[in-house]
């Protein structure tokens, strides 16, 4: 009764709920960290038992590498007791199964429901250097506050995503595709396309170094914008939008 | 079987729309036929996610697979010079080091099991058979590659040399010394590059290498080639094989199917 009594007297703030984000997408936006996770932890559990890079088709113990872990401070022995390939090979395989049924599942909802098109492909009139530019600068001027549209993306969010999902997953699967025997005697053409096996492994390392760059960039920006209200937003779909951050949807 | 023995360089691997229509249709049986064909999946299958995981590999890759694409030959001049040792190099065997210390010359390959015919063969057998000379990358699961020259005779050619399989007969179980035992089904068997090779780069297969045997089969990672190889069985079921998953490796937890 108390409680109730305190709720009432307390001043309200005016609160509009924006539904941002669709059951589909959320889902899969968390089967896919999830997947995520799994595939970089398994991925790093693997590469340790053979912790060099090499350019072009061989690469071996002795033959000039790209990069060594040993010249990081992790010696080969270090990092195999570090790594455990068996377990993150079983991993690696199951959690890409999940994250490509996922992403398929992902595509088709969004194809379904226009969203790419309607949300996150860039506008012809956004691509501008002058809207570019603009955009930029305000990201830059405003980072840690809280001034982001609570409805559609701005243009650098929407080139970024579409850059990760169009790009950067595609060449993830492909090039990891092209480290499968079975799949080179398939398609011979993957592999030189890639132009050699090795070359195939490193650019799937550095791929993944740069999507965890990109999930830093993700979580800092979460959480300059209010970690609370987005991840909430994310799991009930709901955003809140305070009167204050009243800002005309671009 | 009309390949075998032929040596001319790799077919090139073109998909015309037919193919792929057909290697498409193939894809959608199985999903509807609920897998149930040895093909498509390992002798045990692992419970849980793991295992469909493992079924999911194994029958993409499978349906997209036919046996008369051959996995791409390189130029001999891009032989690695160094080809790693990898694993096992010296089997601490007392019959392995004595068939060594006499060349191999006393050296035989039981094929027994459920062929018409079991038999043995000699080296010298072995090396008058029909022969494959293939220039072919070796895929290490860890992470390396390095391309070598082999020279072998077909396992097929072997085992019809033993009187050819019973109808009951599903996975070809080979032995090597050392303790390594690893098991193939008749797919891989009959690809024409599944040889058992006796040279390397033109030479006698070096010890560390395998000798005087080693088996390859081309689609598959390193840890499925196996070295030193002891004897040949081929059987209905993998049971009385370590814990049964059919390989060493698989029994150690790794994948069955290596096509990775």
């Amino acid at each position: 009764m108390f409680c109730l009594c305190v709720y009432l007297i307390m001043p309200q703030k005016k609160i509009i709920w924006i539904y941002r984000h669709s059951l589909s997408a959320r889902i899969c936006h968390w089967v896919m960290a999830l997947s995520f996770f799994y595939l970089l932890y398994s991925g790093v559990m693997i590469f340790l038992h053979f912790p060099e890079l090499y350019w072009g088709k061989v690469g071996f113990q002795g033959h000039p590498a790209i990069f060594k872990l040993e010249d990081w401070g992790i010696s080969w022995e270090e990092a195999e007791r570090l790594g455990d390939r068996r377990w993150g090979r079983n991993y690696h395989y199951l959690f890409a199964w999940i994250f490509l049924i996922n992403g398929i599942v992902y595509l088709l909802c969004n194809v379904w429901r226009k969203a790419f098109y309607l949300k996150m492909f860039p506008k012809l009139s956004e691509l501008s250097y002058r809207n570019l530019k603009s955009v930029f600068a305000n990201h830059i001027r405003s980072s840690g506050k809280k001034v982001t549209s609570a409805v559609g993306y701005n243009v650098i969010q929407k080139l970024s995503y579409v850059f990760i999902l169009f790009v950067l997953f595609p060449f993830m699967i492909a090039s990891g595709l092209a480290q499968m025997p079975a799949f080179t005697a398939i398609s011979p053409e993957l592999i030189d396309l890639f132009g050699g096996r090795q070359t195939a492994r490193t650019l799937h390392v550095v791929c993944t170094v740069l999507m965890i760059l990109f999930f830093i960039v993700h979580l800092v920006q979460v959480f300059a914008v209010g970690a609370k209200n987005q991840v909430r937003a994310m799991i009930t779909g709901n955003y809140e939008r305070p009167e204050s951050e009243l800002e005309i949807p671009k | 079987m009309k390949k075998l023995g032929s040596t001319d360089g790799a077919r090139k691997a073109t998909l015309s729309r037919r193919d792929i229509i057909k290697r498409g249709g193939a894809l959608s049986g199985i999903l509807l036929a609920g897998c149930d064909s040895q093909f498509y999946k390992p002798p045990l299958l692992r419970s849980g996610l793991m295992g469909v995981a493992d079924v999911l590999t194994m029958a993409t890759q499978r349906s997209l697979m036919s046996n008369d694409q051959l996995v791409q030959e390189h130029d001999p001049r891009e032989i690695t010079k160094n080809f790693p040792v990898w694993n096992q190099s010296n089997p601490e065997d007392e019959e392995y080091q004595r068939l060594k210390a006499n060349n191999f010359e006393d050296w035989v390959l039981p094929v027994t099991g459920l062929v018409n015919n079991p038999t043995s063969i000699s080296l010298s057998d072995l090396k008058n058979m029909s022969r494959r000379t293939q220039t072919t990358m070796h895929i290490c699961e860890q992470g390396w590659s390095a391309i070598a020259s082999w020279t072998g005779a077909p396992l097929l050619s072997v085992i019809q040399a033993a009187g050819g399989i019973k109808p009951q007969a599903k996975y070809v179980m080979i032995n090597a010394y050392g303790g390594w035992y690893e098991g193939y089904d008749m797919f891989d068997v009959s690809h024409p590059q599944t040889i058992l090779a006796y040279g390397m780069n033109g030479k006698d297969l070096p010890a560390g290498n395998g000798a005087p045997v080693r088996l390859r089969v081309e689609r598959h990672c390193g840890y499925k080639q196996l070295k030193f190889i002891k004897s040949i069985e081929i059987v209905s079921t993998v049971e009385h094989y370590g814990r049964g998953t059919g390989g060493i490796n698989s029994d150690f937890g790794f994948h069955w199917y290596a096509g990775a």
